[in-house]
């Protein structure tokens, strides 16, 4: 494979490059920031159903002649809390119950789609996304998310931190849990949206866990790790997309193999665990 | 026992679990400074009791006030401040607090958070008041070299006197303990006992605490609440447990079983 830098150089002027330079970094800071809080509290799975849940949002919007862009946001919003419903309610496992909620709403959307003959090509693109096809609208919008979840967690990350090591102590100290629980999900459910577009349903939830799994091998502190999976997620996130660029390969799963191999290097790394909470 | 001192007055509390009445028409009140214990078999609604008095489930019948004032249905702005003041106050040691190895935590990280108050801040707020307190905390109950350590490498006595730590680090008017020793071999729980009296003493704390060990209540405890879903006696230890009494609440056939440690 060879690479002809003269042909880099210049497609990082374009404005479409650079906005998906931009479109991954927020991206990746948002996935770091927020994945941090959603892999300790064991809602993986819960973005995971999301996404592929968000394929049923889509098919709905193309249903009603709708731009899914529209339908897919309020569609997440909804699920993400009729899901916590349902987990509250339902007395039985979490990940089963997520199971019946992601393969039903997929059941659903393929039946959908399958009226709709003219969106069957589109349908790779919201399975894997394409962060080079990033609009400036776009682009905005998850700018503007990243300031909110910025703003909401790092406001309340010391209760967060309460209330994700024990909630009866959480509780007693004053936090408003199941508010706080709300936001998460709400935060959750949004990310997801806004992200499908550009990464797809299949790969989401890899912003949201392995750049949190990869701070967590390399810190037990969680004023460190916080930080630790924002910079890994944008950085694994910037690096993923140049490279991308650089070896002409697709972008989205470029960004999870470099977040892979951070992941695997942190694994890796000559650090044992006793001696480090030594 | 003269209002003003009250702390904490439960009256008529009723705590439904499912269909059952786990707690029925429970009222006393709990003066500064005094240590109290409750007693009851299993299953008597003691833990329930705590939990509903401290928030964290749902009672359906009676009044939990806090210096005279209700808590857990605010609706005026005093009684916001009184719930307010009531989670600044009370401390909860849990009968099993499980720690998640998997979650990034320090020792020295816990007892921050107890220092915290609720409300909106910035991670960084009041790190260097924070880190002081943390480190006054931890030296109190000699857990010093553990300030750095992750939550899930500690032993069982360990984890309970950072817990202390978790408690102290700001001033608390009570501490509610639900068999907090559980788990401690005998050294252990007679060091954890030796520990929370001196810091009693030291911070005037009142003390409200399950136990099923009926001579430390006896040697440790200013008065006794002996309950089996309903209230059955409250008052001095020697009042309390006394065999009639014991006899009521666990029953004829408990009697004489080691594990109440009764001595007539």
């Amino acid at each position: 494979m060879s690479i002809d830098w003269p042909n880099f150089w210049a497609l990082l002027q374009l404005p479409f490059m650079q906005r998906a330079i931009w479109g991954s970094l927020i991206l990746g800071t948002t996935g770091g920031l927020l994945g941090s809080l959603v892999v300790l509290r064991q809602l993986s799975f819960f973005g995971d159903a999301l996404g592929h849940s968000a394929l049923l949002g889509i098919s709905l919007g193309l249903l009603l002649g709708l731009s899914p862009q529209w339908t897919l946001l309020p569609f997440s919003l909804l699920l993400g809390l009729v899901i916590m419903v349902l987990l509250s309610r339902a007395k039985l496992w979490p990940d089963a119950m997520l199971n019946i909620v992601y393969s039903t709403s997929l059941a659903l959307a393929v039946i959908i789609l399958s009226f709709i003959d003219q969106y069957k090509g589109g349908l790779s693109n919201f399975l894997f996304g394409d962060i080079l096809a990033i609009q400036p609208s776009q682009l905005y919008a998850n700018a503007l998310l990243l300031v909110v979840c910025l703003g909401a967690l790092g406001l309340t990350l010391r209760q967060q931190m309460l209330l994700t090591l024990n909630r009866a102590f959480a509780q007693i100290q004053g936090v408003p849990v199941e508010r706080y629980q709300i936001m998460t999900v709400m935060l959750l459910s949004l990310v997801v949206a806004l992200s499908i577009q550009m990464i797809g349903v299949l790969l989401v939830s890899a912003f949201l866990v392995i750049p949190p799994c990869t701070a967590r091998l390399l810190s037990d502190r969680f004023t460190l790790y916080v930080p630790l999976s924002i910079g890994l997620g944008g950085a694994s996130a910037l690096i993923g997309v140049l490279l991308s660029a650089l070896l002409d390969l697709p972008s989205g799963p470029t960004i999870v193999l470099v977040q892979f191999m951070a992941f695997l290097g942190a694994m890796v790394l000559p650090r044992s665990r006793s001696s480090a909470r030594a | 026992m003269q209002s003003e001192n009250l702390l904490l007055s439960v009256e008529g509390l009723s705590v439904r679990r499912g269909n059952m009445t786990a707690v029925q028409d429970v009222s006393f009140s709990l003066a500064a400074g005094v240590d109290m214990a409750i007693v009851g078999p299993n299953g008597a609604g003691k833990s329930t009791l705590v939990q509903a008095i401290l928030g964290l489930l749902p009672h359906h019948q009676g009044e939990i006030k806090w210096f005279g004032q209700r808590l857990h249905a605010p609706s005026s702005s005093s009684q916001q401040r009184a719930a307010r003041l009531f989670h600044q106050g009370v401390a909860y040691l849990p009968q099993n607090f499980l720690v998640d190895a998997r979650i990034p935590m320090t020792v020295g990280e816990l007892v921050g958070l107890g220092w915290d108050r609720a409300g909106l801040q910035l991670p960084w707020q009041g790190w260097r008041d924070r880190r002081r307190a943390v480190h006054q905390a931890l030296d109190r109950v000699e857990a010093s070299h553990l300030s750095r350590q992750s939550l899930g490498s500690l032993s069982g006595g360990e984890l309970k006197r950072v817990l202390l730590a978790y408690c102290l680090v700001r001033p608390r008017q009570l501490l509610v303990l639900d068999e907090a020793p559980a788990g401690l071999d005998f050294s252990g729980e007679a060091e954890f006992y030796q520990l929370l009296g001196k810091l009693k003493r030291e911070q005037g704390w009142s003390i409200l605490q399950i136990s099923h060990d009926l001579d430390m209540v006896r040697e440790n405890c200013d008065c006794v609440l002996c309950i089996n879903r309903r209230l059955l006696k409250q008052g001095a230890p020697t009042d309390v447990l006394h065999p009639d009494t014991l006899y009521e609440a666990y029953g004829y056939e408990a009697y004489g079983q080691p594990q109440l440690r009764w001595r007539a």
